[in-house]
């Protein structure tokens, strides 16, 4: 058997039924294999394509997504997206064909030293020296990829290496995820010490973030707080774990977030961070975030405690275990009062003047049409801020977007990824044209694979997140942030065979909308709105997050 | 805030690139190191490797960094004496 016969067969064994990648010189022995190898291939445009299409297919299907690309140019393409899993915590095997291994550092043809390249951007990585070393490398890096914080596995494999025929035996045995073992009396300790400032406060608030889903803790984190029934913010990444409907649930906080969860935050006495780690577009200014509030931090990743915020209490164990153990009665209607009253006194509101399309409207009628089972993948700046804001999430895995790493061009090929993992639901897309065009060629594949993705573009015309700092701390000099050249995006969409329409008033949102979901098969909506919206409420920078900026504040600024 | 020095002993596996992985957790992670020993084991698998660094930040931000590396497989750390 040859090393790439081994390696499909590992996949096989490893249940993985999907990949995605990019041919070319040095990995087309593998190529070879997959041909007829049994396992689904998706041939992406691009490989940053492939790449993120693989964190879709792993964030929408909670499983592990695995892409292929040639060694050189088709190798530092996957760097961006293997960055992005790093930073958002997504597994992800990535497997690179490298030039021959007595080529390598001689400068061959389409050679780059990819492992030393992302040593700064995987959770490890691995040079096969010998093809005898494959059985151990490819268990690792699906052990590693799954355990613990989740994250990016690089296997580069010489092309020498992946024509070698293997030892007689060489075997892989499936790996699953097994959480580590718990030392009871540390943890019995910690949980003690947890209830204790639990039960003493008084304004307490969860804070939850993308941990409490990949730990697949959503129904206890549920089960919890219908217990605690303690008011609950979330960040970008932990949208849809909480569940929507509980009164004192007041939805993302940070720099976008909404001015009854900063509030709330910057008020309380205790917070609990659930799989969340002190981002920077999360506190603003750090030393005034929730200066009141001692910590519980609850995190897998020991690393993240104390990190930026030092914590009362620290607890790194599964929060499957964790949770359930957290629960009791609480004395807090003061409180909780307090928050329902903020919540309905700050809330939203869509009644926007004129007869231009007000984007968070129509993403909250886009919300409400769409069925039980979706999902959105979306890009970068004001679309991304206005989705997290206006739609709504009822599982965490329905919102894919790019949080910690802020990577324009996430959108459509994560679309494409989850579409793969996840064919029974509404696949959606809220992207922006700036981000957009950083992946434009992925519409290819969407036509190529027949997915039925809707793809809804806000059109500003502009790079509107950017525009909006020029406008508010850059004394309004819009340094290369205008997009009035754009190309004609239904006309782009119709040669990559997607039918589509533009819509530029409101009236026309809600048939276009109905029309787009009931269209068999992939549909642009290409929705123009006026450039001078921005995003609300905003925390400057180097201000806490009591100091939010609204629409109406804008003029004094 | 003064940089404070510290020892770190490092058990390792042997790979190629082990060294770069730690000498850039270190530098990524906001410390300087100031003195370096990789002494010749009899052991080809395995590698011990004492560093000296220096920095502002909490040590034992770094000692976690370094642990989570997966070819890392014990550290100790000391505050370096003189």
């Amino acid at each position: 058997m040859k090393a790439t016969e081994f390696i499909v067969e590992a996949l096989h064994e490893q249940n993985v039924t999907q990949v995605f990648g990019y041919p070319g010189g040095a990995i087309m022995p593998l190529y070879d294999a997959l041909f007829d190898g049994g396992i689904s291939h998706l041939l992406t445009r691009h490989e940053q394509g492939a790449v993120m299409a693989a964190i879709g297919y792993a964030r929408a299907g909670a499983s592990v997504g695995v892409c292929i690309a040639t060694s050189g140019p088709g190798a530092t393409n996957l760097v961006t997206g293997l960055a992005e899993a790093m930073t958002d915590s997504v597994p992800i095997v990535a497997i690179t064909g490298q030039v021959p291994s007595n080529l390598i550092g001689v400068d061959t043809f389409q050679e780059v030293d990819i492992l030393g390249m992302t040593l700064s951007c995987t959770k490890h990585s691995f040079l096969v020296e010998h093809q005898d070393d494959l059985p151990e490398i490819m268990q690792q890096a699906f052990e590693l990829a799954m355990s613990g914080r989740p994250g990016p596995v690089l296997i580069d494999i010489p092309k020498d290496i992946q024509l070698a025929e293997m030892a007689n035996g060489a075997t892989f045995t499936a790996v699953t995820n097994v959480a580590e073992a718990v030392v009871e009396n540390v943890f019995n300790q910690q949980i003690n010490a947890a209830r204790a400032l639990i039960e003493a406060a008084k304004k307490p608030v969860l804070y939850v973030g993308g941990g409490v889903g990949m730990a697949d803790a959503v129904n206890e984190l549920r089960q919890l707080n219908g217990v605690l029934n303690m008011p609950m913010v979330s960040t970008l990444k932990g949208l849809g774990s909480a569940d929507a409907d509980n009164p004192y649930y007041l939805g993302m906080l940070g720099m976008h977030g909404l001015k009854a969860a900063n509030l709330a935050v910057q008020e309380s006495d205790l917070l609990i961070a659930i799989g969340a780690r002190f981002d920077d577009r999360v506190t603003g200014k750090l030393d005034e975030f929730a200066p009141h509030a001692k910590v519980i931090h609850l995190d897998i990743d020991a690393c993240e405690h104390h990190k930026l915020r030092t914590a009362n209490v620290a607890i790194s164990t599964d929060l499957k275990k964790v949770l359930p153990a957290l629960a009791m009665q609480l004395s807090i209607s003061d409180w909780q009062q307090h928050v329902t009253e903020l919540k309905a006194t700050t809330a939203f509101r869509y009644d926007h003047p004129g007869i231009a399309i007000y984007a968070p409207l129509l993403l909250k009628q886009l919300s409400a049409a769409l069925p039980q089972d979706h999902f959105v993948a979306c890009d970068v700046g004001q679309h991304q801020m206005w989705t997290a804001q206006h739609m709504t999430f009822t599982r965490p895995e329905n919102l894919l977007s790019s949080a910690g790493f802020g990577t324009m061009g996430f959108g459509l090929p994560a679309a494409v990824g989850a579409a793969m993992a996840r064919p029974e639901a509404m696949p959606v897309v809220v992207t922006g044209d700036g981000s957009i065009m950083m992946n434009i060629q992925e519409l290819a594949t969407i036509n190529r694979a027949h997915l039925p993705i809707k793809i809804v573009l806000i059109d500003n015309q502009r790079l509107g997140m950017v525009r909006q700092w020029q406008t508010l701390f850059f004394e309004g000099r819009l340094s290369q942030t205008i997009l009035d050249d754009n190309p004609d995006f239904v006309a782009l969409a119709a040669a990559c065979g997607i039918q589509g329409e533009t819509i530029v008033v409101k009236e026309q949102v809600q048939p276009a909308i109905e029309r787009m979901l009931a269209h068999d098969g992939a549909y642009f909506l290409h929705v123009q709105i006026s450039e001078i919206e921005n995003v609300w409420p905003l925390v400057p920078p180097g201000v806490n997050n009591s100091k939010m900026l609204e629409a109406q504040d804008y003029d004094e600024y | 805030m003064t940089n404070t020095k510290y020892d770190l002993a490092i058990q390792a596996q042997s790979k190629p690139e082990v060294l770069e992985r730690i000498l850039r957790v270190v530098r990524h992670r906001g410390f300087q190191i100031q003195a370096l020993n990789m002494p010749e084991m009899n052991d080809c698998n395995a590698l011990k490797i004492t560093v000296t660094v220096s920095g502002k930040r909490p040590i034992d931000m770094l000692h976690k960094q370094l642990d989570k590396l997966f070819d890392v497989q014990n550290i100790t750390c000391s505050k370096h004496d003189g």
